[in-house]
């Protein structure tokens, strides 16, 4: 009897009998795994979050993140990094590492600089106004967090879900709420994903059939631009170089974000001399960043944190703030459109989002159903690529302000 | 609460201010860069002599489609030579 007692002690299932939580978990991990293989929503994070997610609940395993404050030695020492593997192992180890410093983010912006193309913004410079006013979910819903009861912290990580950035919401929780980091970086994901679903559901509510009818290069054709681009190349190339430096002096709290996707920008538009450099920036860095990235994120979610009230207060104030961010470009559009004698098609306020690209593909499926002629993919990029931008000026401004 | 409330509504305005007035400087910026570049940094116009130029022995649209096959074939990494 004492052997088959003490079996049952080397197992996991008492623990299990006694907080079920574990495999509630396993079976949320399941369900986001279903997600990112069989639907393919946002495969490349989806997967690894969700697989770790399953790691940091594996009874026994130690591979959920502890918090904070058991590392915490006090007079702001902490334990190092041998430490940490020793006492919490490996994923806590590269948690720390990687995420806490903060690192993995800008890495990650690094390889989207390099697979950006501004171009399509510099064409249509002026549609990038547009991607400021679709960032107005982030501070609206900041807003209405506090009202319910999230600390201005928790607020601040929440509404950044509205810019449509995961690694800007990642990055801004790990500075300001990372407690929360597991379920923000799951909302902000899986909103993403459905982009092709809320954008739109948003059109349809807000949108009249004559404002997406209006075709962008008859516009152009009654008001062409006023400058051609003579030398695209070497716009390309002294725009990011130009914009780091300026921005960094009115927003310094974005240079970490910013500064590195304008530098892996800058290593693209270069061309052949840096080709080595921009490959590896939005290749293999970018790949390796991501699963690092995702299965530590993953990994936060523990039973004890993700189980909570206030998980069901982030998806929900997710959507919200992506939904009013949608809107509020959409709005600014309409604004434009009442004083302006250009027109524009309400699309390119849709697309302010830095969800790049896919949400300039799925307003440009739209627009073609109303008018099969109306190609708007172009115009639509240079908002959605303004949105990365603006997303990560936002993520500044919560920063400065509430970190 | 009516403290962070407080620090919320400022946070929209300065928040939206900000994001607006760094697209605002996008935008300028980007007018000035083109502007900049057009006047003093024209395009190279590549010269290429009559003498260099070689007749391909083959037509251009089958060229193409060669490249474009070797280059779905090898996901970009091969390069077509010589046919």
């Amino acid at each position: 009897m004492d052997i088959l007692k003490q079996l049952y002690e080397m197992t996991a299932f008492g623990d299990l009998i006694a907080n079920p939580g574990p495999l509630l978990m396993l079976a949320i991990a399941g369900v986001l795994l279903y997600l990112g293989i069989k639907k393919q929503y946002e495969p490349l994070l989806l997967v690894p979050i969700a697989f770790g997610v399953l790691l940091a609940n594996l009874p026994g395993g130690q591979m959920g993140v502890v918090p904070g404050d058991l590392i915490d030695l006090g007079d702001h020492r902490y334990m190092n990094l041998f430490e940490i593997a020793h006492e919490y192992g490996i994923m806590n180890y590269l948690y720390y590492a990687l995420i806490k410093t903060g690192l993995l983010p800008p890495i990650i912006f690094m390889g989207v600089g390099a697979l950006t193309d501004f171009g399509p913004m510099l064409r249509n410079l002026r549609l990038s106004l547009f991607g400021a006013a679709a960032q107005l979910g982030i501070f609206t819903v900041l807003l209405v967090a506090i009202a319910v009861g999230f600390t201005p912290n928790e607020a601040g990580s929440l509404a950044i879900i509205g810019g449509a950035d995961g690694p800007t919401a990642i990055y801004t929780t790990i500075k300001l709420a990372p407690h929360l980091l597991g379920p923000i970086a799951i909302a902000a994901y899986s909103y993403m994903a459905l982009v092709p679903v809320i954008i739109p559901l948003i059109v349809r509510l807000t949108c009249s059939e004559k404002e997406l009818k209006i075709n962008m290069k008859e516009m152009d054709k009654l008001y062409p631009p006023k400058h051609k681009i003579k030398n695209l190349k070497a716009v390309k190339i002294a725009f990011p170089i130009v914009l780091g430096i300026v921005i960094s002096f009115f927003v310094p709290s974005s240079v970490p974000l910013l500064g590195m996707l304008l530098f892996g920008n800058l290593v693209k538009e270069i061309g052949a001399t840096t080709l080595r450099l921009s490959e590896a920036a939005s290749g293999p860095i970018m790949n390796a960043a991501t699963i690092f990235l995702g299965l530590t994120v993953g990994a936060t979610m523990t039973s004890e944190v993700f189980l909570d009230a206030k998980t069901i207060g982030i998806i929900v104030g997710g959507f919200v703030a992506f939904a009013i961010s949608v809107s509020g470009g959409i709005g600014a559009v309409k604004i434009y459109n009442l004083i302006a004698k250009k027109k524009i098609n309400p699309l390119i306020g849709a697309t302010g989002l830095s969800a790049v690209p896919m949400a300039s593909r799925v307003a440009n499926e739209i627009a073609l159903k109303y008018d099969s002629k109306n190609h708007v993919l172009q115009y639509c990029m240079a908002s959605n690529i303004s949105g990365v931008i603006g997303s990560a000026v936002a993520a500044g401004v919560l920063i400065s302000f509430l970190g | 609460m009516n403290g962070n409330f407080e620090i919320a509504l400022q946070l929209l305005g300065i928040g939206m201010l900000t994001v607006f007035l760094i697209l605002f400087l996008v935008v300028f910026l980007g007018n000035i860069i083109i502007r900049f570049v057009n006047r003093f940094i024209p395009p190279v116009e590549t010269k290429t002599s009559r003498t260099n130029v070689v007749q391909p022995a083959i037509s251009t649209g089958k060229m193409a489609a060669i490249v474009a096959a070797v280059q779905a074939v090898t996901e970009g990494k091969g390069k077509v030579v010589n046919v």
